[in-house]
C-alpha cells in the first residue's frame, strides 16, 4: 500500500537522469552575473535534451565567462585552454574524437579581442560544436576594461568612453560560414532556453552571442550591455519554439506567421515571426538587418541565421566513423610496407 | 683522407639548378654511392643566385666537404663567383656561347661546350643543363646507360618524343666530352648498396609516421615546410590527419587539442613560428598533454635570413613558455637521425606527459643525404605511457569518483584518461589545479596544493633523465684536441677530427643530441680527461657554450663559431683548431669562401 509521506520520485529525463546529474560546482562568479544565468540554461537544456553528460566536452578560454564550465555538468569532460585559443583546441580535439559533443564557452574578450583570429577561422570550418560568447562588453576578470564588442559611445564607470565601433560576432559568424547563429540575452530565460536546445540538435557550428551583463563593471547608466539597456533595446525577431525529435508534435502552426526548420536529427525549430519580414534562412538579409540594427541602436535577438543542411567540417574531411583517438594502432600506423614504398620513391 | 667527388652547380633561381642536381643525385645513389647535397639559395622565386653542392663517394659523406671537383656554372654570375674555388684536378663545364670564362687556377681545367652546335636551343631551353650533365658523367667515367634511365623516368609522362629529345641532347654532351675533355683521374666507383636520398624534413615526417602520428598540422615557414609537404602528400597513404592552420598559435593549440583527445600529434615550424607557439607549449606542460614540436632553425632574429642555416634558437627553446615544467629537447645529429629521433622523443613525451621539442636546422631540414633504409626502423617501439582510452575490462568499475587525473605519485606520472571514457571525466586546465583537476587559481588558491602539484610535475624530470642516455665521446680517448658540438654539426666535426688526426693532431669529439636533459655530470666526467677543448657551433654568442657553463660551470679552452648563414666546412674547423693551438686566439670565426 502506498504511503502518503514519501517524497515524490525526482523527475528524470529520457535517459533516466535527474536534473541534478547536470549540475556543476558552486559558482564563484559575482551574484547577479549574467554568466550564471547562462549556466543554468545550459543545465536545463542538456537535461531536457537527454544528453549523456560523459559525451560532452566543455571547452573554454580564459575569463569569468570561461570559468563557468566548472559550474555546470560536473560529469562532463572539461578543458580550459589559454586566453583566446579554445577554437583551435576544440578543432584538434574534434578531429581526433568526432564523437564528442563539444560545447565551447567564451567571453567577448576571449573571442573578439585576443582570440578573433582563431574565432574567424573556427567559423569558416563549420565544425560541429556549440560556441557561446557570454558577451558583457568588458573584460570582467581583469576588472572591467572595454572589449572589442563594446558599442561606440558606451561609457565605463570611470567615465572612459569607448571610441571604436564594436565587432559584431554574429554577422562575422554568418558571413564566414557558421550554420546556426543567434543572439540572446541571459535575462531572456525562455528564448535562451529554446535556442540552446535547438543548438544542441544542430549539426555544424552554432554561434550564440548571449548578452550577459557584468554587474560589477558594466551594468550602470551609459553601458549598452546592462540589464536596463537590454530591457529597453532588445528587439526579439521571433518567438522560438523547439520540438525535439523524441517528442510528439501536437500543435499545428500557421505557415503564414511561422517558419519551421527541420534539423538534422528530425527535431523541429519553429520560429513564429515577430518581425514579419525577417527570414532566418537568408544569409544576406540577416547581415543587412544586423547592420541596420546597429544604426538604430537595437539589439536584435533570436535565431539570426540557420542552415540545417550544409556539410560540416567532419563531413568535408570524410573522417572515419570511429574516432581517430580510439582506432587501434594497427589501423592508423602505416605498415612497414607503406613506409618502404615511400622510401622507394626516394631511391 | 676519404675519396669523395663534389659537383657544384650555380645559377639563378628559375634556371633549373635543381634538375641536374636531382639527376646526379639519383645516378650516384643508384651506383651505391653515398652523397650529401646542400643548396645555398635565397628567398626568391626567380633570379638571385643558387649554388648546389653534391658530394659523393663510396664511404659515408656527412657534409659538403672542402673542395669542388666539377663546377657547372649556368650563367656568367656563377662563373665569376665560383671559378676561384677550383684547384688542381678540378674542371669547369660551361656554355661557351653565353659565358666568358675567367682564369682558372693552375691544374684546373676549362671545358667549354659549344651548346648551340650540339643542341637546338630554340626548342629546348635547358639544353645547356642537359649537355653539361652528359659531359660531366662522361668525365666521371660513368656509363651513359644510367643517365638514359633517369631521363626516361623523368620525361616518361611527357611522351616518347620528349624522352628521345632529352636523351639525344645528353648523349651529344656525353660524346662531346669523351672526345674533347680529359676525364677525371678518379672514375667514380660502384657498390652493391642501394640508398635512398632523404632530406631531414622528409626524414622527420616519415619518423612521425613510423611513430604513429595521427595528427599533423602546420603553418608554412621555411625551412620546416618540407615536413608539411610530405605529410600532405602522404596523408592518405599513411593514415594521418593533416591540416594547414591559420597561424602557429592555432597550430600548437590544435595539435594539443588532438593530443588531448588521445592521438599522437606533431607540428613543425621555424624560430618565428615557434615564438608564437610558446604560450601553447606551457599549456601542454600544465595540462600534461604530450605534443611534439619541431623547430627547424634558420638565421634570426626576426624574419632573418629565411634560407640560411643557424643554431641560434637554443635559448629561445630553453626559455620557451614561462614557469618551470618538465620537457625534453633533442637535436638530431644528421638526416638519418631526423627519422630516428621522432619515435624516441614521442615515447618520452608520452610516458612523461610533457612537451617534446626537436631542434633541427636548415642544414638538415633541407640538406639531403643518402640513407640506407635498412638502418631505419619502420616499426619502432611505441610506448604511449599510462594512457586510459577505455574503461579497463578488468576493473569492473567505471572508475566513478575515484579517478584523479593529476594524482600525486612517486614518479610524478598520473595515468592519463582521454575525454569520453565513462567514469574518467575530468577537468584539464591551464590554471593550476588540484589532483582531481579542480582549479586552485583563484578563490581556492592553496599554497600547499600548489607546491604539491609543482613537485609532482617536476618529479618527472628524474624519470626523463633516466630514460635518456648520456652522450658519449667518439674517437680515441687519448687526443690533443676535443671538439664539442651539438645537433647538425656532427658530420663536419667528425671529418675535421679525421683530418686533424691525419695531420698529426689527434682529435676526438663529443656531440650532444639530448639538450634537455643534458646529463651534465656525464659530460664533466668525459671532459675531465681532455687536454684542449673547443666548442663548435653555428651561432654568434656560443649559445651551447653558455648553456653548458650554466649547467656545469664548465669552460672550454676555445670556441669556433659561424653565423654567416652558411654551414661549416671541415677546413674551417681544422684551420681554426690550428690557430687556437698556436695560441693565437680563443675564438675563431671562419669566413665562408663560397660567395652565395
Ligand atoms: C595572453 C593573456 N593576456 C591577458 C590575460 C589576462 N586576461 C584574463 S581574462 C581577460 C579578459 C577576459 O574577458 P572576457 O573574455 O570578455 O571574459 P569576461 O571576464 O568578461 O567574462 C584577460 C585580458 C591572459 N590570461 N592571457
Ligand atoms: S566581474 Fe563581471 S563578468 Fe566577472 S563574475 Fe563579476 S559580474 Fe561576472
Ligand atoms: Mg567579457
Amino acid at each position: 500500500m502506498a504511503t502518503t509521506s514519501s517524497t515524490p520520485a525526482p523527475k528524470i529525463n529520457r535517459i533516466g537522469l535527474s536534473v541534478m546529474e547536470y549540475k556543476g560546482g558552486k559558482t564563484t562568479l559575482c551574484a547577479g552575473c549574467g554568466h550564471n544565468a547562462i549556466s543554468e540554461r545550459i543545465i536545463d537544456a542538456m537535461y531536457e535534451m537527454g544528453v549523456q553528460p560523459e559525451r560532452v566536452a566543455k571547452l573554454s578560454g580564459i575569463g569569468c565567462s570561461s570559468k563557468s564550465p566548472a559550474y555546470f555538468m560536473s560529469r562532463s569532460h572539461s578543458f580550459n585552454s589559454v586566453h583566446g585559443r579554445m577554437p583551435s583546441l576544440a578543432t584538434g580535439a574534434m578531429l581526433a574524437n568526432r564523437n564528442l559533443l563539444t560545447l565551447g564557452v567564451s567571453g567577448d574578450g576571449d573571442s573578439a579581442s585576443i582570440g578573433i583570429g582563431q574565432f574567424v577561422h573556427l567559423m569558416r570550418r563549420n565544425l560541429p560544436m556549440v560556441y557561446i560568447i557570454e558577451d558583457n562588453g568588458v573584460y570582467g576578470l581583469t576588472k572591467g576594461q572595454f572589449s572589442a564588442t563594446a558599442d561606440v559611445g558606451s561609457k565605463l564607470k570611470t567615465g572612459v568612453v569607448n571610441d571604436l565601433p564594436p565587432i559584431d560576432t554574429c554577422s562575422l559568424a554568418i558571413e564566414l560560414g557558421a550554420t546556426f547563429v543567434g543572439r540572446s540575452f541571459s535575462g531572456d530565460k525562455r528564448q535562451l532556453h529554446s535556442m540552446l536546445k535547438a543548438a544542441i540538435a544542430h549539426r555544424g557550428t552554432v554561434m550564440l552571442d548571449v548578452i550577459s551583463p557584468c554587474v560589477t563593471f558594466n551594468d550602470h547608466e551609459g553601458s549598452t550591455k546592462s540589464y536596463k539597456y537590454m530591457k529597453d533595446h532588445e528587439e526579439p525577431l521571433q518567438d522560438i519554439n523547439f520540438v525535439p525529435y523524441f517528442e510528439e508534435i501536437d500543435v499545428e502552426y500557421d505557415a503564414g506567421t511561422t517558419v519551421e526548420v527541420t534539423m538534422h536529427d528530425g527535431s523541429r525549430l519553429r520560429l513564429r515571426k515577430i518581425e514579419e519580414s525577417y527570414d532566418a534562412t537568408n544569409r544576406i538579409g540577416a547581415i543587412q538587418r544586423l547592420l541596420e540594427a546597429h544604426d538604430k541602436q537595437e539589439v536584435l535577438t533570436g535565431v539570426l541565421y540557420v542552415n540545417s543542411t550544409a556539410p560540416t567540417f567532419i563531413d568535408l574531411l570524410n573522417i572515419t566513423e570511429e574516432p581517430l583517438a580510439t582506432l587501434p594502432e594497427s589501423v592508423t600506423r602505416p605498415s612497414r610496407e607503406v613506409l618502404e614504398q615511400c622510401m622507394e620513391e626516394l631511391r | 683522407m676519404k675519396q669523395t667527388f663534389t659537383i657544384g652547380i650555380g645559377g639563378a633561381a628559375g634556371q633549373g639548378v635543381a634538375t641536374p642536381g636531382d639527376i646526379f643525385a639519383k645516378i650516384f645513389s643508384r651506383r651505391g654511392l653515398h652523397l650529401n647535397a646542400y643548396n645555398a639559395y635565397q628567398s626568391i622565386i626567380r633570379g638571385g643566385h643558387t649554388f648546389l653542392t653534391i658530394r659523393t663517394g663510396p664511404e659515408r659523406v656527412s657534409n659538403m666537404g672542402d673542395r669542388v671537383d666539377l663546377l657547372i656554372p649556368l650563367n656568367q654570375d656563377a662563373m665569376n663567383r665560383h671559378l676561384g674555388l677550383l684547384t688542381d684536378g678540378a674542371a669547369c663545364i660551361y656554355n661557351a656561347d653565353t659565358i666568358t670564362p675567367g682564369v682558372p687556377a693552375k691544374g684546373a681545367l676549362l671545358c667549354p661546350l659549344p651548346v648551340s652546335k650540339l643542341a637546338d636551343i630554340s626548342r629546348n631551353k635547358v639544353a645547356q643543363n642537359t649537355l653539361a650533365v652528359g659531359a660531366g658523367l662522361s668525365m666521371m667515367g660513368i656509363g651513359f646507360q644510367s643517365l638514359e634511365e633517369v631521363l626516361t623516368e623523368q620525361f616518361k609522362k611527357k611522351g616518347d618524343a620528349v624522352v628521345s629529345e632529352n636523351v639525344g641532347i645528353a648523349r651529344a654532351g656525353y660524346d662531346y666530352a669523351t672526345a674533347h675533355f680529359e676525364p677525371f683521374p678518379w672514375p667514380l666507383p660502384m657498390t652493391n648498396n642501394r640508398y635512398a636520398v632523404l632530406s631531414g624534413n622528409i626524414a622527420m615526417a616519415m619518423g612521425g609516421a613510423a611513430a604513429g602520428v595521427k595528427f599533423y598540422c602546420a603553418y608554412p615557414m621555411s625551412p620546416s615546410t618540407g615536413v608539411l609537404h610530405w605529410m600532405a602528400a602522404h596523408a592518405r597513404k599513411a593514415g594521418i590527419m593533416v591540416r594547414q592552420v591559420e597561424d602557429e598559435i592555432g597550430v600548437v593549440n590544435m595539435a594539443i587539442g588532438a593530443a588531448h583527445a588521445g592521438v599522437r600529434s606533431m607540428c613543425a615550424t621555424s624560430g618565428g613560428g615557434f615564438a608564437l607557439m610558446t604560450e601553447g607549449l606551457g599549456l601542454s606542460a600544465m595540462m600534461e598533454t604530450p605534443v611534439v614540436v619541431i623547430d627547424c632553425q634558420r638565421a634570426g632574429p626576426s624574419t632573418g635570413v629565411p634560407t640560411k642555416t643557424e643554431q641560434g634558437d637554443l635559448w629561445q627553446i630553453l626559455g620557451a613558455a614561462f614557469g618551470d615544467y618538465p620537457r625534453v629537447i633533442a637535436a638530431p645529429l644528421d638526416i638519418g637521425d631526423c627519422f630516428k629521433i621522432i619515435p624516441e622523443i614521442f615515447n618520452i613525451a608520452d610516458r612523461f606527459q610533457c612537451p617534446g621539442i626537436v631542434l633541427c636546422d636548415l642544414l638538415l631540414s633541407e640538406g639531403r643525404l643518402s640513407v640506407d633504409p635498412k638502418d631505419l626502423d619502420f616499426a619502432p617501439v611505441v610506448d604511449r605511457g599510462e594512457l586510459i582510452t577505455s574503461v579497463p575490462s578488468t576493473s569492473g568499475s567505471s572508475g566513478d569518483g575515484v579517478y584523479k587525473r593529476y594524482k600525486i605519485t612517486e614518479s610524478g606520472i598520473s595515468p592519463r584518461a582521454v575525454p569520453g571514457v565513462p567514469g574518467y571525466a575530468h577537468t584539464a586546465a591551464s590554471d593550476e589545479h588540484d589532483e582531481d583537476g579542480v582549479l586552485i587559481s583563484d578563490e581556492f588558491t592553496n599554497p600547499t596544493k600548489r607546491r604539491n602539484m609543482m613537485e609532482k610535475r617536476m618529479r618527472k624530470v628524474t624519470g626523463i633523465e633516466a630514460a635518456v642516455p648520456p652522450p658519449v665521446l667518439s674517437g680515441s680517448r687519448d687526443a690533443d684536441i676535443t671538439l664539442i658540438g651539438w645537433g647538425s654539426t656532427k658530420g663536419v666535426i667528425e671529418e675535421a677530427c679525421e683530418i686533424l688526426t691525419e695531420q698529426g693532431i689527434p682529435a676526438n669529439h663529443l656531440q650532444i643530441r639530448w639538450l634537455v636533459p643534458l646529463h651534465g655530470d656525464a659530460i664533466l666526467n668525459i671532459l675531465k680527461d681532455t687536454r684542449h677543448t673547443i666548442i663548435v657551433e653555428n651561432n654568434y654568442s656560443g649559445q651551447f657554450a653558455r648553456y653548458l657553463r650554466s649547467e656545469t660551470s664548465y669552460v672550454p679552452n676555445g670556441y669556433i663559431r659561424k653565423y654567416d648563414g652558411e654551414p661549416f666546412m671541415p677546413h674551417h674547423i681544422v684551420e681554426a683548431v690550428k690557430e687556437q693551438l698556436g695560441g693565437k686566439s680563443r675564438l675563431s670565426v671562419p669566413a665562408h669562401e663560397i660567395l652565395v
